[in-house]
């Protein structure tokens, strides 16, 4: 076990810095991307497209960003506990609360 | 045992070969999935069922006539792009000082501070810009709703704007940050990245989905 000065510079796994600005890109793009679409008509696709595209981007800064990839198994499974949890809080919320105008009161 | 992971130079021994902190600040970010997927369901079920306005997107009503939605998504896109670009300048931080380059992790901790005060000020702007146009947590379900999800994800980025510029701050000192100055700069990078990735979902759920139109008739009335 080393590493008790910067002067020892660790080896560093994982993307280099010409990947990292790379992937940062193809992030930036992916945004110009949805943003286009949310002022096309593209009817009902444009949700799930939306949705599509979120899902990419989160799994490239979970994956590469955070490193996750590169890191120990245990804390993917760790942090897909949280996500899974929290996906069903959300879904669990909206199927039981979700309404819609003619539930509002007054209307109509 | 061989450390599980790929990228740090060592670890100390303990049970699951990941360092503690490592491990304790992604089980938080496990945990603040289910805070903020809680916030993102209230606030996809409260958005459609304000019965007066402002509304969030542009609606017609029952005459024919045109109004305008709150949310500004120019606007929006532009900071969301500076938050983007902040996970970019956090992850070269990270790299900085995980081959032992303080210079270059300094530079983009700055980077990073900067960037997040940049949108931290965008978000300030719309908030002051949606109550001049009479949208506050008191107005209808959709501001409240609104206010409290973006209100706390900008908290989330103001702390962590503060811990940057206290990571900064340190690596000022004689020693630096230490001899696992990687461990703690990527510790700090994992929150700034959840923080971003909340911030794609909220740009996609809040702003780009669009909204279903308010019963106007009610208005009418």
């Amino acid at each position: 076990m080393s590493a008790d000065s910067e002067h020892v510079a660790p080896a560093h796994h994982g993307p280099t810095v010409r990947q990292y600005l790379l992937i940062g890109l193809v992030l930036a793009i992916i945004t110009v991307i949805e943003v286009w679409l949310s002022f096309s008509d593209i009817g009902a696709i444009l949700v799930p497209a939306l949705l599509i595209f979120s899902g990419i981007k989160f799994v490239i800064v979970v994956g590469w960003f955070m490193h996750l990839r590169y890191d120990s198994l245990f804390l993917t499974q760790l942090f897909v506990v949280g996500l899974v949890l929290g996906s069903g809080v959300l879904l669990s919320l909206i199927t039981l609360f979700w309404t819609d105008a003619s539930d509002i009161v007054g209307f109509n | 045992m061989a450390a599980a992971t790929h990228d740090a130079p060592a670890h100390p021994p303990t049970n699951t070969g990941v360092d503690n902190r490592k491990l304790l600040m992604w089980g938080f970010l496990a945990s603040e999935c289910l805070f903020f997927g809680s916030l993102i369901a209230t606030y996809l079920i409260f958005r459609d069922e304000s019965i007066i306005g402002p509304f969030p997107h542009d609606w017609v009503d029952i005459n024919g006539t045109e109004h305008e939605g709150v949310l500004d998504i120019p606007l929006t896109s532009i900071s969301t792009f500076v938050l983007l670009m902040s996970s970019v300048t956090m992850v070269l931080a990270v790299y900085g000082a995980r081959i032992g380059r303080p210079q270059m992790m300094k530079v983009w901790l700055l980077a990073t501070a900067v960037l997040g005060l940049g949108f931290l000020g965008f978000q300030a702007y719309e908030f002051v810009a949606f109550v001049d146009e009479g949208l506050t947590l008191g107005t209808n379900q959709f501001g409240a709703s609104f206010f409290v999800l973006t209100g706390l994800h900008g908290t989330h980025v103001g702390v962590g704007v503060l811990v940057l510029l206290l990571t900064l701050l340190g690596s000022f000192r004689r020693n630096g940050l230490g001899p696992n100055a990687g461990d703690h700069v990527e510790i700090v990078g994992l929150y700034w990245h959840f923080v971003d990735i909340v911030w794609i979902i909220i740009f996609t759920v809040v702003y780009l989905i669009p909204s279903a139109p308010p019963p106007g008739v009610i208005e009418f009335f």
